[in-house]
């Protein structure tokens, strides 16, 4: 469903010209467990701005459900985020003001859908990722593992078919990281959502059914 | 339901930045106050001047002599039997009051005030709505005997004097005494009343004229016929005046002529005073921007943040737009109070009738609301053009 061909993406930093990525080629089919490994700076962050619709490449094609994204508008953009893809990151990005209820229901308020609703499924969601006892915490009131788990509850609050997680475990100690992986998996096992992980822990990898070693903007190395 | 969750988070967001929020409230408060309570009282005032006018009636009008140049400097005086002529030469005028004005030394129950008079005719109680509250006043009967009528403030000094109850008490005045047959009632002042009612004595027309050597009025108060024109009755006292030789020239000032000026002169005093609140309003519209400015900045994560979620850059927008208009409507509203209450105090200082005025109110809530959305429209503008990517780094 996700198809990058020849993607290359490059910034000016004055009159230098910096090649992050220089021809990627990936598939990503509904369903996969795929983990993206690599060394800080070899350009995986990028990749996955650019899956993630956040960033668009300096050349090549990518289609997202069969639509090119060098098509697409903003708004287009924005509302394929909110609908098709979850995030999850490494700092989580919770918004510290509002509770973890809030910040779960927050991406189904972009859709219009009424309070009373959001609310509902965004309790549901915190169950489902084994924080139901604390839908009124605010953020910082929370451990990191629990943050993260509330930051995946968002990313599957709006049933994505994708979670795009950056580092998702770089933030956490083995215990809890294990914990996050379990959830993960179990996402994709159970829910059907397609992962995709980034991540620079080999260990965090080998969890995955599919594996991308990335090195210098390219990739090296499937499995 | 977008709208009431962005005004929830704007409540949310600007009660966690507590001083910085009520820090821009005051510039705003003060602004929309000053605009309420300006408007406010213009219009108060213009109310007050008004109600004087019509309780006077609007056919009351005062000729003041004019001097004409031919006979040196200084305003020529109209003769008292003159000026009891012309409801019957001037067919527009009714009724006539001539007065006589002065200043002198009063000495009663050996304390010395210093005190003005007013010479009158009988007439002058009606013209000018007096009321007695004690004894009598000056009638046309009296003619040049000693008498005169006390004015409130005059009564008022006397008292503070420890001098009470001066009904039938004689008074020295211009070394003539003078016997107190009447006290009036206060009566606020308007341009057709002579100041010297409150506060001094006022005395019989021909005994006035002794005491301060004038020859005659140089004003008189005079009563239309309904539905008279008063540029007509100028015309009219002046031709008279030609008639007999007089060497004196008239102008007549209308109650409607000055109603007229006033209101003018109000509105150019509110518009000023408007002026002057708009200008406070930019500068704590400036501070609006401000602060909005510093939240963009600090919540730049945030943005990133709700972009990658799905927000669209007019979600984002609407968003930062809500939340200053929030912010200025808030102020809007403490200022709305603010001003109501502080006019509410000055009329009550002035004495004047109070009343809400709900065009003042309109004023205040258009206006910060107008400065919600100009001062928030750029900030806003900025926090939408972020690109998600730098504003999830933070």
């Amino acid at each position: 469903m996700l198809s990058l061909r020849d993607i290359r993406k490059s910034y000016k930093l004055g009159d230098a010209k910096i090649d992050i990525l220089k021809g990627v080629d990936l598939d990503i089919a509904v369903g996969d467990l795929l983990a993206i490994l690599g060394p800080s700076g070899c350009g995986k962050s990028t990749l996955m701005n650019i899956l993630g619709l956040l960033d668009t490449p300096t050349a090549g094609q990518y289609l997202f459900d069969g639509d090119d994204v060098s098509n697409l508008t903003d708004v287009e953009l924005s509302r394929r985020r909110n609908l098709k893809l979850g995030f999850v990151f490494q700092q989580f990005h919770l918004i510290p003001r509002l509770s973890a209820l809030d910040n779960v229901a927050l991406p189904l308020l972009y859709r219009g859908m009424h309070e009373r609703e959001r609310k509902e499924v965004a309790r549901e969601m915190l169950l489902r990722v084994g924080m139901g006892e604390r839908t009124k915490h605010k953020p910082k009131e929370l451990s990191g593992g629990q943050q993260q788990r509330v930051a995946i509850a968002r990313a599957i609050a709006g049933r994505p078919a994708v979670i795009l997680a950056d580092e998702p475990t770089g933030a956490l100690d083995s215990n809890t990281s294990n914990e996050i992986m379990q959830l993960f998996k179990e996402l994709n096992a159970q829910d059907k959502i397609t992962l995709v992980l980034i991540t620079h822990d080999p260990s965090i990898g080998a969890q995955c059914q599919r594996q991308v070693r990335m090195k210098d903007g390219a990739i090296q190395e499937r499995t | 339901m977008i709208l009431k969750a962005n005004v929830t988070e704007a409540l949310v967001s600007l009660y966690g930045a507590k001083q910085r929020s009520i820090l821009a409230l005051i510039g705003i408060v003060i602004g929309i106050a000053s605009v309420i309570a300006m408007v406010s009282v213009g219009l108060i005032f213009q109310q007050e001047t008004m109600k004087h006018f019509r309780e006077l009636g609007t056919e009351v009008i005062s000729l003041s002599t004019q001097s004409t140049g031919a006979s040196g400097y200084g305003r020529e005086s109209l003769s008292l039997t003159n000026s009891l002529l012309l409801p019957t030469r001037v067919p527009e005028i009714l009724r006539v009051a001539p007065y006589v004005t002065g200043m002198s030394d009063a000495i009663i129950e050996g304390k010395k005030f210093s005190a003005p008079c007013l010479g009158v005719t009988e007439e002058f109680k009606s013209l000018t709505k007096l009321t007695v509250l004690q004894g009598r006043f000056i009638s046309d009967l009296d003619e040049a005997s000693y008498f005169c009528v006390l004015g409130a403030n005059f009564v008022r000094k006397l008292a503070e004097a420890g001098i009470t109850e001066p009904l039938g008490k004689s008074i020295l005045f211009k070394d003539r005494v003078f016997t107190v047959i009447g006290l009036l009632a206060e009566v606020p002042q308007g341009l057709f009343r002579p100041y010297e009612i409150n506060e001094g004595l006022t005395l019989p027309f021909q005994l006035a004229l002794r005491i301060t050597a004038e020859s005659g009025a140089r004003t008189v108060l005079a009563r239309l016929r309904s539905e008279m024109d008063w540029r007509a009755a100028e015309q009219g006292v002046n031709a008279f005046l030609v008639e007999n030789d007089l060497k004196i020239q008239v102008k007549v000032q209308s109650a409607e002529e000055i109603i007229a000026q006033m209101k003018k002169q109000m509105e150019m005093f509110t518009m000023l005073l408007a002026a002057i609140g708009s200008i406070s309003l930019i500068v704590g519209g400036v501070g609006v921007m401000n602060v909005m400015l510093v939240s963009v900045t600090e919540r730049k994560t945030e943005i990133g943040i709700r972009r990658a979620i799905g927000a669209q850059q007019s979600d984002v927008q609407t968003q930062f737009i809500i939340e200053s208009l929030t912010l200025c409507c808030i102020g809007g509203l403490i200022g709305v109070l603010v001003g109501i209450g502080a006019s509410y105090l000055l009329a009550r200082f002035n004495a004047w009738d109070f009343f809400i005025s709900w065009r003042a109110v309109g004023v205040g809530a258009g206006v910060s609301t107008l400065t919600g959305l100009f001062f928030g429209y750029y900030p806003a503008r900025q926090a939408a053009k972020l690109n998600p990517i730098e504003a999830l780094k933070g």
